[in-house]
């Protein structure tokens, strides 16, 4: 019951990540300034230095839930997909844990990267850090989404 | 006395270079066996624990690592290329992971 609630409790922190990295992402990537007032403007104008924080925090929520359930995957969810043979989806899931500790490390240097006194020097690397950071929250979120499909904990 | 400076890029380096070998090596710090709640230190399996986690040992150690990395090299020592290509080696332990799991997608 309480894996359950944490797996719920998980997935919505992934649907808020997801949200506010790819806010970034797209503000990064779109190098239209003027501003109309449209859809796609207000989609693009984020507010950076919140933005950072908060994918930072909830990044790191993310983690320390996911890690805090593993171990009823480990038990409830990765033997049944061995038992089944699905080692496709035993290889996802290795894949979204590994990628996930990897983008954990970037997070210190990813802040860093959006602090307003190196947003000249740093403009690339920070342009490759959230779209690396967004790769990794999308491919976690549809890897947990395609396998929680499969077979959810119990 | 001053605190020592943390080397963000230095951490993501270091991280993604012991983490990629780590995983590579089999050599986590640790061994997590959530059956009985075992921890066993180094790689060994524990005979009839059930299922382990390397996971958390992997993780341990390449923070440890890194952490003492960030802390005792700054990032003003690394090189200009290296500061502006943290994120390359990031890709890089990524991309050592699908190789090495490449067995769970070909059978």
């Amino acid at each position: 019951m309480i894996a359950t609630a944490l797996l719920i409790l998980h997935g919505l922190i992934g649907v808020t990540l997801l949200g506010a990295i790819t806010h970034q992402m797209v503000s990064l990537l779109r190098r239209h300034t003027a501003r109309s007032g449209s859809f796609i403007d207000r989609y693009t104008g984020v507010t950076q230095k919140t933005f950072t924080v908060a994918v930072v925090l909830l990044y790191m929520a993310g983690l320390l839930i996911g890690a805090v359930i593993y171990p009823n995957y480990r038990l409830n969810v990765r033997i049944p997909f061995e038992e089944m043979r699905l080692g496709w989806a035993v290889g996802l899931f290795e894949l979204k844990e590994h990628f996930a500790g990897i983008g954990a490390s970037l997070l210190p240097l990813y802040s860093y990267c959006w602090k307003a006194e190196v947003a000249q020097s740093h403009h690339r690397q920070r342009l490759a850090l959230t779209l690396l950071l967004g790769f990794i929250v999308w491919w976690d979120f549809l890897v947990g989404h395609i396998l929680n499909n499969i077979r959810g904990l119990e | 006395m001053t605190a020592p400076r943390f080397g963000p890029t230095t951490f993501a380096i270091a991280f993604c270079c012991t983490y990629a070998t780590v995983f590579a090596m089999n050599s986590p710090l640790f061994l997590y066996y959530p059956l009985h709640g075992d921890f066993r230190w180094g790689a060994q399996p524990l005979h009839g624990a059930g299922p382990a986690i390397a996971w958390y040992g992997l993780m341990a150690k390449a923070a440890i690592v890194a952490t003492a990395a960030a802390l005792c090299v700054p990032d003003r020592l690394l090189g200009r290329v290296l500061r502006n290509s943290a994120w390359l080696f990031a890709v890089a332990a990524m991309l050592v992971c699908v190789f090495l799991l490449r067995p769970l997608f070909l059978h």
